[in-house]
């Protein structure tokens, strides 16, 4: 070998500590029930969650529906919401990028609405759609298109102008200027807007079936709340932090995937 | 970015600018006179199909939201006029914001620069980040009932994570030449931290407090949203409950200006507190 390898050795201390920390908030969580110092009306232990969890697996007792079942009708309805912001947000978004028309056209209106938390909207949401899916959906919906329209903005805008000038020179039109110099190189931009929007969409979809829902994630820890029940609570909260990480985890890898071909 | 750039805009309204003068054309693509068409062209709309009441009912027209915003500045809704209202989620806001921020921003801080400390917190506060802060209202209420702290607990936790990222991670980003500078200049640890790291920390945080205010904002609305006798998340809940559309929008309008307005300060303050922040493109 031409080089050494040389080791780095982590100290004993850095190993240890990670798995020491989560014993001890593990341990304190199971203690302070255990030994009463905080009443089991307010916190349920892990181990009641645990049980409860391998229980609702298949019981759909106290709340109508076995747990993988509210989990599936949360996805379903972020999914549909978050794939309909991309498809509206990412096109709208490099259109008022490039276009001056489209940007005069769309951006006082987006200036308008996005201050406003998409979780205000839910009210004239049950107003125009009911407690159903499409409610839900538009919130979703709401919360998604913001960070797409503004990553594939930026991601327009912050095209090399030597390469519009270049192509310019060149004599191309507007419409190929966009299409082969302004969306490529705004790629990158649009993918960081993927896994933005999923964690956006998430959190607000909590927020919508908190206050109108039969079903799915933020419904189990309503219930859990109106029935008294603090391991249902911190069931449906493991299940929601959870289930989040999968969806990022897999849309990271499509965005891998998406992003391999693109050099920066 | 590297090499500055300059906004493609401004070289398409320079050449425009030269090649034609006066036209039709020119004040069609001009940019104020198509924000002016598409304003108006919303409020048309809107007044439309409230007034066809496509949606039934569930829309007010904007001269009617006008009128009830007027309405609520006078009249007060559960004890309190609109500004009451407004200032109790303003408080709210303030109170969790800054709870959170005292705590986060150093402990962020902390966990770059020393590897104990990351892996002692990290893991923990890896096991609670993907929560998402709206799931901790019902457990909230079961802690500390539907009072002021349920409130501020949300708010807390929700701003704690962007706030602890945000600094931990500017402190990562640091080009490490700027620490070779001061160890050439013969300055120790402590010189380091004080003299690089805050400083080239410190529009990372500010970026973090940014997200957090909005963050807080969801927050607060949601907590209002499910229990409360005041702020402006139960105006909008009072006006869905009475069935009364332009108190809705009317909410929903305040908490925009209100919410535009404190990120307007944030930045405000961060253009006065660290003037050394490279300008990023503007959006």
């Amino acid at each position: 070998m031409a080089y050494e390898e040389v080791k780095v050795k982590t100290p004993l201390g850095l190993r240890v500590l990670p798995f020491a920390s989560l014993l001890l908030f593990f341990g304190t969580w199971q203690a302070i029930i255990d030994f009463g110092v905080v009443p089991n009306t307010m916190l349920a232990s892990p181990v009641q969650v645990f049980k409860l969890f391998l229980l609702k697996l298949t019981d759909p007792n106290p709340d109508g529906a076995v747990l993988m079942r509210h989990a599936w009708t949360s996805v379903q309805e972020a999914f549909t919401g978050y794939i309909l912001s991309l498809l509206v947000g990412i096109p709208l978004g490099l259109m008022m990028g490039w276009f001056v028309v489209a940007e005069g056209l769309a951006r006082p209106i987006f200036e308008l609405i996005r201050p406003i938390p998409p979780i205000a909207w839910i009210p004239l949401t049950i107003f125009w759609f009911g407690i159903g899916i499409s409610g839900k959906v538009f919130i979703i919906w709401i919360a998604g298109i913001v960070p797409c329209v503004i990553n594939s903005f930026v991601g327009v805008r912050m095209t090399n102008p030597t390469l519009i000038q270049m192509a310019r020179t060149y004599g191309a039109s507007d419409w190929q200027i966009f299409r082969q110099i302004c969306i490529p190189s705004a790629l990158p931009m649009v993918f960081g807007a993927l896994q933005i929007a999923l964690a956006y969409c998430w959190t607000n979809l909590v927020g919508a079936e908190l206050l109108a829902a039969d079903n799915g994630l933020g419904y189990l820890i309503t219930m859990g709340r109106r029935l008294a029940m603090p391991d249902m609570v911190v069931l449906g909260m493991i299940m929601v932090g959870l289930t989040g990480v999968i969806i990022g985890v897999i849309i990271d890898y499509v965005e891998k995937r998406l992003l391999a071909g693109i050099r920066r | 970015m590297a090499t500055p750039t300059r906004s493609i805009a401004n070289e398409i309204q320079l050449q425009v600018r030269e090649k034609r003068p006066f036209t039709i054309f020119t004040v069609l693509k001009n940019r104020w006179f198509l924000y002016a068409v598409s304003i108006t062209a919303f409020f048309l709309v809107w007044d439309t199909v409230a007034y066809r009441r496509v949606f039934g009912g569930g829309l007010a027209r904007p001269q009617e939201v006008i009128t009830q915003l007027g309405k609520m500045m006078v009249d007060p809704i559960a004890g309190k006029s609109l500004l009451g209202h407004v200032w109790a989620s303003t408080q709210r806001i303030l109170i969790g914001f800054s709870l959170a921020s005292i705590v986060a921003v150093p402990l962020g801080l902390m966990m770059a620069l020393n590897r104990y400390v990351n892996a002692f917190v990290r893991p923990v506060f890896d096991l609670l980040k993907p929560m998402p802060p709206i799931a901790w209202i019902s457990i909230a209420i079961l802690w500390f009932g539907i009072g002021e702290e349920s409130k501020v607990f949300i708010i807390v936790v929700g701003t704690f994570v962007p706030c602890l990222l945000n600094s931990f991670n500017g402190v990562r980003l640091i080009e490490p030449q700027l620490y070779d500078v001061v160890r050439m200049l013969g300055g120790n640890r402590r010189d380091e931290i004080i003299q690089v790291c805050f400083p080239a920390a410190f529009p990372a945080i500010f970026a973090g407090l940014q997200i957090s205010l909005s963050i807080a904002w969801t927050c607060v609305l949601a907590a209002e949203l499910v229990s409360s006798r005041s702020g402006l998340g139960f105006i909008i809940i009072q006006g869905m409950t009475l069935s009364r559309p332009a108190q809705i929008i009317g909410g929903m309008l305040v908490i925009a200006v209100v919410a535009w307005g404190m990120s307007l300060l944030v930045s405000g303050l961060e253009k006065y507190l660290c003037p050394w922040k490279r300008e990023v493109m503007n959006q």
